[in-house]
């Protein structure tokens, strides 16, 4: 039933090789990631987390190690590494510093222009992502440098799902933006995959958004995998996130405080919606779980 | 590829010529630029190109670092030589080929123009080497400041200069982000011919220019709000002083520059 789709095979990548800036980034990561899975990547700032994403797409080549998509490693030929940076989608920090052209819809188009696709097909992708990321067709014609910051950074975002990658890999895709614009952009990104059935990956620092909506998580420290595992294994392990500098939700804390004080309590709780309803369940008395 | 640009390139270290005060080093500097050109036969270039040795030492500055900014000027140094070595007539002819003619004259100039174009390039790394771009240009603006009385905005262009060193790292990052973010897009930066070359180069300098403006819009707000307001009344955290090391410097230069120009009195010129 599992398809592996992304892979990699002791990935380590070093920067600035035989200088004295020589610097380990990446540190022996061997992941296996399934068809349709929405994996959060979570670590400290300088943990390799954006390193690490470079190297799906063949932005960056492992300095040891390989990496395979469907099968097949993209540094094999030119070919290989040519597919690989259409059917991996990245998606960098601050896309909305990307936009170029004078139309919305010739911005999106760039990426499917590239891939060589017809003026149809081209057409066909545009207008699907501009609905993706729940702006009206109006928005074509538009300049992108008259769009709010919010606006801009859906638009960018849409520029990556008109190649229609088989694993969209997002950067930061809420960094700098409002809770009302992060909660867009979330769960934009998730009725994307539901829609489309394609492998998610997002990076973020905020434990919340992760817990939200991902399927697993991947904890990076240091360069090195610390735990990848679903959200549930992860988050049980929140003493060693809290060593490695990250914050656990925090309504999962509540939860561990109300634990340690003595109320028999479910302490998998990560968004507050569920911390409602244990409490509920606790407060009406039943200690069955 | 674009992290290969030397420009202002400092050379951290504890020696004579850092330590001299950045005014004087920019006056020497020039003074030794001419001094360059005022050589006319072998004995005076030796002296110069010895005393431009001496100096280079004395900096504790490491030689291959000079050699390799003298290595993008390599083609401008072989072009020169090439066409003084054919041009220049005068002496004796040595070859006469059919157009081709070389005479004792074109060796010489060729020479000659070699090595000043060389000690040249030599002198002024020496100058950004051991000066950091800040000090630089507060040298540049302390000495431009005469022409304030003409109401020459001379802070303005110092403050501009130092601003735009700045920022050299900060785009060269940008210019990364964005071509990695088009890359990602699917941009073919690498193939072509030229018109499909420079094309490709428009989704990455209007996002740079862009963000290059923001950037200035957003540092000219926070230079506002810490109540910059141009260079009156401004002093400095870092007083410049001229001391003993400056007068011995200008003394050893003058003191080159008067045995060139013996040295060409006495042994007549050669070009």
């Amino acid at each position: 039933m599992s398809v592996t789709v992304l892979k990699t095979e002791k990935l380590t990548y070093i920067y600035g090789i035989k200088t004295p800036f020589e610097h380990v980034a990446v540190k022996n990561i061997n992941i296996d990631i399934e068809k349709g899975e929405l994996i959060g990547v979570i670590g400290h700032t300088g943990s390799g987390k954006s390193t690490l994403i470079q190297h799906f797409n063949a932005l960056l080549k492992p300095t040891e190690g390989s990496v395979f998509v469907d099968g097949v490693d993209i540094w094999q030929d030119k070919e290989s590494t040519r597919n690989a940076r259409f059917s991996v989608g990245l998606c960098f920090q601050y896309p909305e510093y990307q936009l170029f052209e004078e139309t919305v819809g010739k911005d999106i188009a760039f990426g499917p222009k590239n891939m060589g696709l017809s003026s149809e097909e081209t057409e066909r992708r545009v207008r699907t992502a501009i609905n993706f990321v729940g702006l009206d067709e109006t928005y074509l014609d538009k300049s992108p440098f008259d769009l709010s910051g919010g606006e801009k950074r859906r638009v960018a975002i849409a520029g990556v799902m008109a190649m229609e990658p088989k694993i969209l890999v997002l950067d930061e895709p809420c960094a700098g933006l409002d809770p009302k614009g992060r909660d867009t952009v979330l769960s934009l990104i998730s009725e994307y995959r539901k829609n489309t059935g394609s492998t998610v990956m997002i990076v973020s620092h905020s434990m919340e958004d992760v817990a939200k909506i991902a399927t697993k998580v991947l904890v990076m420290n240091k360069g090195e995998e610390a735990m990848f595992g679903t959200v549930d294994e992860v988050y049980s392990r929140a003493d060693e996130l809290v060593s490695m500098g990250l914050n656990i939700p925090e309504i999962t804390s509540v939860f561990l405080k109300l634990k340690e004080k003595g109320f028999d309590v479910r302490t998998d709780i990560y968004t507050v919606e569920d911390g409602r309803k244990e409490l509920l369940r606790y407060l009406k008395g039943g200690s069955a779980k | 590829m674009i992290k290969d640009i030397t420009i202002g390139q400092y050379f951290p270290q504890r020696s004579f010529v850092h330590s001299l005060d950045p005014r004087s080093k920019i006056i020497l500097t020039v003074m030794f630029i001419v001094l360059i050109f005022l050589c006319k036969n072998a004995w005076s270039l030796l002296l110069m190109s010895a005393f431009l040795i001496a100096v280079i030492l004395v900096s504790k500055v490491p030689l291959r670092l000079f050699i390799k900014s003298i290595k993008p000027i390599l083609p401008i140094i072989i072009f020169t030589t090439v066409l003084n070595l054919f041009y220049v007539s005068g002496g004796t002819t040595l070859v006469a080929w059919s157009f081709i003619r070389i005479t004792t004259k074109g060796i010489y100039t060729a020479i000659f123009m070699a090595v000043r174009i060389i000690a040249l390039i030599m002198a002024s790394s020496l100058l950004t080497y051991t000066t950091t771009p800040t000090m630089l240009t507060d040298g540049i603006e302390r000495l431009l400041s005469p022409l304030n009385v003409f109401h020459v905005q001379v802070h303005t262009l110092a403050m501009m200069m130092t601003l735009a060193l700045r920022f050299i790292p900060t785009l060269i990052d940008e210019i990364d982000r964005i071509m990695n973010a088009q890359k990602a897009r699917g941009a073919d930066l690498e193939s072509g011919g030229l018109i499909a070359r420079s094309k490709a180069l428009i989704p990455i300098l209007v996002p740079l220019l862009v963000s290059a403006f923001r950037r200035a819009y957003e540092l000219a707000f926070a230079m506002e709000c810490r109540c910059y307001q141009g260079g009156e009344g401004r002093t400095r955290m870092k007083k410049m002083k001229l001391g003993l090391r400056d007068i011995v410097s200008f003394l050893s230069v003058s003191t080159c520059i008067a045995g060139v120009v013996l040295l060409n009195k006495y042994f007549g010129s050669l070009i």
